[in-house]
């Protein structure tokens, strides 16, 4: 088994590392047949299969529906009115995405020198105590609790405790946020040249100093880049948490689509490619200036 | 306006700009405090006890086997929407992927087309969140599972496109130009130079997206789909908060386990 490179790549390597490779892409294989045949065989099917001129045929209607084909009503994105209503909800889904942005990057700033192994734990930590290794560990906790857990889910655990609006969404953003930048971070820091922290040390810098004119300056700019990334992923999911906590584009677009009101639903979609697009822009304009 | 200092490069201008992007982020920030709408208060009228409750249950869910069996099903739910939607986002990613890494098309102005064609089409399906995709196919074509395994794999297709796209363009370009120099067409050039150079982060990305993909798919059960996402909207209507909490730590632990299953791969894979 293990002298049999599975392609050309794994040539020259030594065995261990190709079986478990080539164990896990078997894994993934024998997982995607298993999961194509419980969704072909293993359920019930709604009315009809998927596989079928009825599906064809709702799909079509749909996509008019959305175009407004064949109403006697002027659809809603050709009606100033609506664009501007929808256009005060893209603000305000804008300023909830920025919110989040800014909230997870101040949580994942006060914390993640604290979940570097290096800083709390290796080579730069000012004591070797299991009490140092334990604030790690219990930090990377907390980041990967928040993290697993979908915007979606905390937005709907929020809503049963903030007033609706932007909050609940924002925080709901910022939690899931707060633990991938701050895992991220960690693992800049940890990825970093030690040396000018070692040489500040030996001079006689204390554990702060070392952190705020060594670390801090060499991992920003990192961080800021992270942080922008992470920003055009908040953007797409402005819509979702509001589908739940009341906040932007996302409550009205779950209101026109139960409504069925769906030129409104285009107009509304519009808005958020426009948002998405315009984000993506200044995001990168931003990372460029922050290189 | 810079240009007149060239004697000392990079470092009054990398000052320069850090100045600008914190004035930008704070006043960003600050701006987006005033999209709130302090009038009514932050909480709800209740709102602080069921910030007790909610914490409760996260250290004490709810262990019967029953729900233990619920949510084994439902686990199972997600995770079948997970893989077979990163199926279909690799139908979509890699053709696309390969088309808008521009190094198949043999004219110039070929590949100008081929490139922005597919870099939009991919541009579109990401920009889409998978939840808008899901409500969309939902009102489309019905709740059918392939309503979830499709708002998955699109979205996630036009990730994983764009990524491919990149990784095929970035590899070393002087082994490439050995193999056509000794006569290979360009597409072995692809298949035996380019594709064997990007595949470890290729296959590398797409572990990684699994565990995204879990999440995403956790989440999509919310329009009506099933899995764990439909059992914690359930649970939430019967405001049971310890049942929301066992969900909600099964979900963590698949998210664990695949995030260290895919970190030992993408270990083992890095140069």
């Amino acid at each position: 088994m293990s002298s049999t490179p599975t392609s050309a790549y794994t040539t020259g390597r030594t065995p261990p590392r190709l079986t478990f490779l080539s164990g896990s892409v078997l894994v993934m294989v024998v997982l995607i047949l298993t999961s194509w045949t419980y969704l072909i065989f293993g359920q019930s099917w709604p009315s009809h299969g998927f596989f079928s001129g009825e599906t064809v045929s709702r799909a079509s209607s749909f996509l008019g529906d959305l175009a407004g084909v064949g109403r006697e009503t002027t659809p809603a994105y050709l009606e100033g009115e609506a664009w501007a209503e929808a256009g005060r909800l893209a603000l305000s889904t804008l300023a909830m995405s920025v919110l989040a942005a800014g909230l997870a990057a101040v949580g994942a700033l006060l914390t993640f020198m604290f979940a570097a192994r290096n800083v709390m734990a290796g080579e730069l930590a000012p004591y070797r105590s299991p009490f140092w290794t334990a604030w790690l560990g219990i930090v990377r906790l907390f980041y990967a609790l928040s993290r697993s857990v979908p915007e979606l889910i905390w937005a709907m655990l929020l809503v049963f405790i903030f007033a609706p609006g932007i909050i609940p969404g924002a925080l709901a953003l910022a939690i899931h946020n707060f633990g991938i930048l701050g895992k991220l971070s960690a693992e800049v820091v940890e990825g970093l040249d030690t040396r000018p922290a070692r040489a500040l040390r030996t001079s006689g810098a204390g554990w702060f100093q070392v952190i705020a004119y060594a670390i801090l300056p060499a991992a920003l700019p990192r961080f800021i880049t992270y942080l922008f990334y992470r920003w055009e992923v908040i953007i797409r999911t402005t819509i979702v948490v509001g589908l739940v906590a009341a906040g932007g584009l996302g409550m009205e677009f779950r209101i026109a689509l139960s409504h069925f009101h769906y030129t409104t639903v285009t107009l509304l979609l519009i808005w958020y490619l426009l948002l998405v697009l315009g984000v993506d822009l200044v995001s990168a304009a931003m990372r460029r200036l922050a290189r | 306006m810079r240009s007149e200092t060239p004697a000392s490069p990079g470092r009054p201008r990398a000052i320069e700009s850090r100045r600008a992007i914190t004035l930008i982020l704070l006043g960003a920030f600050a701006l987006s405090l005033l999209g709130i709408d302090w009038t009514d208060g932050v909480f709800k009228p209740r709102g602080v006890s069921a910030i007790g409750e909610t914490l409760g249950a996260f250290v004490r869910p709810d262990l019967s086997p029953d729900l233990l069996g619920t949510a084994a099903a439902a686990a199972w739910q997600t995770a079948v929407y997970a893989v077979a939607g990163l199926t279909v986002a690799l139908l979509i990613g890699i053709p696309l992927g390969v088309i808008a890494s521009g190094t198949l098309a043999r004219s110039r102005a070929g590949t100008v087309t081929q490139v922005g064609v597919a870099r939009g089409t991919l541009a579109f399906f990401r920009a889409i969140h998978e939840l808008v995709w899901a409500l969309l196919f939902v009102a489309a074509i019905g709740l059918s599972p392939m309503a979830a395994v499709l708002a998955l794999g699109i979205p996630y297709g036009g990730i994983l496109g764009r990524i491919y796209s990149e990784l095929l363009q970035d590899v070393p370009q002087a082994p490439l130009d050995a193999l056509r120099r000794s006569g290979a067409s360009e597409w072995r050039v692809f298949l035996f130079g380019r594709l064997p150079m990007a595949l470890p982060d290729m296959v590398s990305y797409t572990f990684y997206r699994l565990e995204c993909g879990i999440r995403s798919a956790a989440v999509l059960g919310w329009v009506g789909l099933g899995g764990l996402g439909f059992q914690v909207q359930i649970a939430l209507a019967d405001l049971a908060y310890s049942r929301v909490w066992t969900f909600l730590w099964v979900l963590v632990a698949m998210v664990v386990l695949v995030d260290l299953w895919s970190s030992q791969v993408r270990r083992r894979l890095a140069p």
